[in-house]
């Protein structure tokens, strides 16, 4: 569980540290790319390896499209930076119940899942089931990826730069509305390949976003936000105490424990484990 | 006894000491300016007279009352008031709006709206803002953006004015024009004007007296004069012309 | 008597004779045509009160829902052992007494983060109802008999629609609410001018809370049956959202229209199809942010203004 929430986390942060936007669709767009492979799977047969690129696919263009038409003329009309963030949280907001209701339509409300490497697998005479340890691996993997990524080519050094400070990279002739589409494009990706990843083994619903999104915001803030490695570790650290935390009380507080998290950590705003304030 | 006294004010953000152990005090009716270079602590040492935040040490008194450590709208209902760097009008408001707030909140807290509304006419009257009561406050020019941010600080009816750059970013003939306003303030309405100030000519021109700050320290005081000859002043400005 | 007083009385008799007749016509139509009436007061009453703090204050709350929600449960639980007007009262009474005891810590919050965690507060109200319900009492819903009948349901929440816009009215001409624009427009400046922002913020969220207390009381006894899913649902508070930016929040009849117009749509949308119609919601809600964030009265009010600039250029 650590590696999905490390990648959600890693999606949320990438808009949020470039562009200074709260993406609370983003449980929205992982439910796409879940249903995506679903439909692939149960529909074509596809094998949930392959859906997991053409999820990340579609959410990539869903991003591009959204980015382009949406936002990127709202952060060029130079508004101020308080009334654009209130105003893209509202617009995001919108675009989550907007694809909520697209996927009811289309698939309608019922529960839906597939079953997919369901074989057990003994690690450390702990029973693993195979959906998951792959999926952990996959999450690992992209994570390995997304990190060097950042850390060692050219473009990811710019969007490093950018969350940076944006105004010194925009001087240093960092061309920061590229920059913007494709950490939007990036960060939808991932999280369309979250989502598939997910399908294999969870049931989907068209409501299952949302616990993400607020999971996803509370492991950023603890690992810094717009800190992209920071939210990595939260995100492994937060999936594993948050397991044994369910294993220990009832399901039933999860919730409850989620939303108390969420609320605490946007009043007391903390600068995070490893990086900057809010 | 003075009408603003600062004691030692230090305030250490973290680590920067942007304000260090400065002492001043202003009294009734002068217009004392605080010039010095970016970064000397000039808006921090208006930040703090007005409540802004906190200082880490020292004293802030006005009128004999310990004000340090006060918020801010407490701080403006005692008398003292500030203009900002940046104007910050209330954009959506019309100008007449704009310094009603000032009436209904300052030191005299009208209780009611048409009581407020006189009192800012006469206001608008006095800076010359009458004639674009309606317009909301987005639609002015920068310097009638400044008259009223100054029009509505003077609403509230103040004892002591902070200004802070306000002849920031205005022409020369727009620059006389303000100077008239300020010495209109102090003869006309009887207050104490403490400005922040870059144009030279004006600071030399309407203070009374002058206070020098580098680094966060109060390097010389005097009159325009005076200070001007200073050899630590001249040093910290080195290159810098100063206009007589 | 000048244009604008006549104007004025003229625009005071239109409403009174409004209102004449919302008294009026529940006696001479259907059920069905009360109950819709019925729909568009409450988001009326819902819309106008959450503009007391998010129109006023610039502080746009995502968390309107929880105060509905523990309207409707506080009448759920008295039911029957008060009269109903006074559990009304209560439950209002409630909404606003938990406004103001977490309004301190929640108001410091500004911007998006604000709304945020309105969202994250009412989806935590919501569990805790929840796990409660199911630990505590066992089941999930609950039930109220003997209801009062659809039309006595109508007057009181006629009665609430016209308090609230009241208020509202009475808040915006007020001292009280100059105070509450210029949060809005610019908090610190406001700040150095005198206003206590942070009490300001706490009354406006209080006040707002009171009205959708009351509403929820009232609709709880109109469904009969609620449950923490349906009466803490967040796309209540996405609905008073997209009314109210979608009839303009310059003015008080801006989101009456708003929520007029929407609920008409919602009828005939809502039997067959309730996902197109939040699906239209959030269309017109992102077309609003976008290209008109001040409504529909917005640009009748920019034709006004424009007029004033060229009037005043002119003269110069």
């Amino acid at each position: 569980m650590g590696g999905i929430y490390a990648l959600v986390a890693v999606g949320l942060n990438l808009i949020y540290g470039t562009m200074r936007l709260l993406n609370i669709a983003h449980g929205e767009i992982i439910m796409i790319g879940a249903y995506v492979a679903y439909w692939l799977f149960t529909a074509y047969g596809v094998s949930p390896f392959l859906s997991l690129l053409i999820s990340s696919f579609v959410t990539i263009v869903i991003g591009l499209i959204i980015c382009k038409v949406i936002f990127l003329p709202m952060i060029r009309s130079g508004k101020s930076e308080e009334s654009i963030q209130s105003n893209s949280l509202l617009l995001f907001f919108a675009i989550s119940i907007i694809l909520t209701n697209v996927v009811i339509l289309i698939w309608t409300a019922d529960i839906r899942g597939y079953s997919y490497l369901t074989g057990v697998v003994q690690i450390l005479n702990v029973p693993v089931m195979l959906n998951r340890l792959n999926a952990f691996l996959v999450a690992c993997v992209i994570c390995i990826v997304a990190y060097i990524f950042l850390q060692k080519t050219m473009l990811g050094k710019a969007i490093r730069a950018l969350i940076q400070d944006r105004t010194a990279a925009k001087l240093v002739g960092i061309n920061s509305d590229r920059l913007y589409l494709v950490s939007f494009m990036m960060a939808f990706g991932i999280a369309g390949l979250t989502g598939a990843l997910l399908s294999m083994i969870y049931e989907l619903s068209p409501f299952m976003g949302f616990p993400y999104t607020i999971t996803a915001f509370v492991v950023i803030v603890l690992g810094g936000l717009g800190n992209v490695l920071g939210s990595l570790i939260a995100g492994f650290i937060f999936g594993f105490v948050e397991t044994v935390g369910i294993s220990v009380t009832s399901p039933g507080l999860q919730s409850i424990i989620s939303y108390g998290v969420f609320i605490g950590v946007i009043l007391y705003r903390p600068k995070g484990i490893f990086g900057k304030g809010l | 006894m003075a009408l603003l006294e600062c004691q030692e004010v230090t305030k250490n953000f973290g680590g920067l000491m942007a304000v260090m152990n400065v002492s001043l005090q202003l009294e009734k009716g002068e217009i004392v300016g605080l010039i010095g270079a970016n970064g000397a602590g000039k808006t921090t040492l208006f930040n703090l007279i007005s409540g802004f935040y906190p200082p880490t040490n020292g004293s802030i008194r006005f009128e004999g009352d310990e004000i340090a450590g006060l918020k801010t709208h407490d701080i403006c209902r005692k008398g003292l008031v500030r203009t900002f760097q940046i104007v910050r009008p209330f954009h959506n408001m019309t100008v007449w709006d704009n310094v009603m707030v000032g009436a209904l909140f300052g030191v005299q807290k009208c209780k009611n709206v048409s009581r407020a509304k006189e009192e800012a006419m006469k206001v608008l009257e006095f800076t010359g803002l009458h004639e674009k009561k309606e317009i909301p406050a987005k639609g002015l020019t920068i310097a009638d953006r400044k008259r009223l941010e100054v029009a509505r600080s003077l609403a509230t009816k103040p004892k002591l004015l902070l200004l802070d750059e306000v002849l920031a970013g205005l022409t020369s003939t727009e620059t006389t024009e303000a100077m008239k306003l300020v010495r209109r303030i102090r003869d006309e309405m009887g207050l104490t004007i403490f400005m922040v100030e870059h144009v030279m000519k004006a600071v030399m021109g309407l203070s009374d007296r002058i206070v020098v700050l580098h680094n966060g320290e109060k390097i010389a005081e005097g009159n325009a004069e005076e200070v001007s000859k200073n050899p630590a002043v001249i040093e910290a400005y080195l290159g810098e012309k100063l206009h007589m | 008597m000048t244009t604008s007083r006549l104007g004025k009385y003229l625009s005071g008799l239109g409403l009174l004779g409004l209102v004449i007749f919302l008294c009026v016509i529940p006696f001479h139509s259907t059920d069905y045509i009360v109950s819709v009436l019925l729909d568009i007061l409450t988001w009326i009453g819902l819309t106008e009160s959450w503009i007391i703090l998010s129109g006023f204050t610039g502080y746009i709350s995502l968390g309107h829902s929880a105060f509905f929600g523990i309207g409707a449960y506080v009448m759920a639980i008295s039911w029957l052992k008060l009269p109903y007007p006074l559990i009304i009262l209560i439950s209002a009474a409630s909404s606003m007494a938990l406004a103001f005891a977490i309004g301190f810590p929640v108001l410091r919050v500004r911007g998006p983060y604000f709304v945020i965690l309105t969202l994250g507060l009412s989806e935590f109200a919501k569990y805790i109802f929840i796990n409660y319900e199911v630990n505590v009492k066992g089941t999930v819903g609950r039930i109220m008999l003997g209801v009062p009948n659809i039309r006595t349901l109508y007057f009181s929440l006629l009665i609430i629609a016209i308090v609230t816009i009241l208020c509202a009215y009475l808040i915006k001409r007020s001292r009280f609410g100059y105070g509450l624009f210029s949060i809005r427009e610019d908090e610190d400046a406001a700040e150095s001018l005198g206003i206590d922002t942070s009490i300001y913020k706490w009354l406006a969220f209080g006040i707002s809370a009171f009205f959708p207390g009351a509403i929820g009381a009232t609709m709880a006894l109109r469904r009969t049956y609620i449950d923490p899913y349906s009466v803490f649902d967040p796309i209540v508070s996405f609905q008073i959202i997209v009314m109210a930016f979608f009839g303009g929040m310059g003015r008080l009849h801006g989101p009456v229209l708003g929520a007029c117009i929407l609920t008409l749509i919602s009828e005939f949308l809502w039997a067959r199809y309730p996902h197109y119609y939040l699906i239209i919601l959030g269309v017109i809600l992102v077309f609003i942010v976008k290209f008109m964030p001040s409504g529909i009265l917005g640009i009748f009010e920019l034709f006004g203004k424009a007029g004033k600039i060229v009037k005043f250029v002119r003269r110069k």
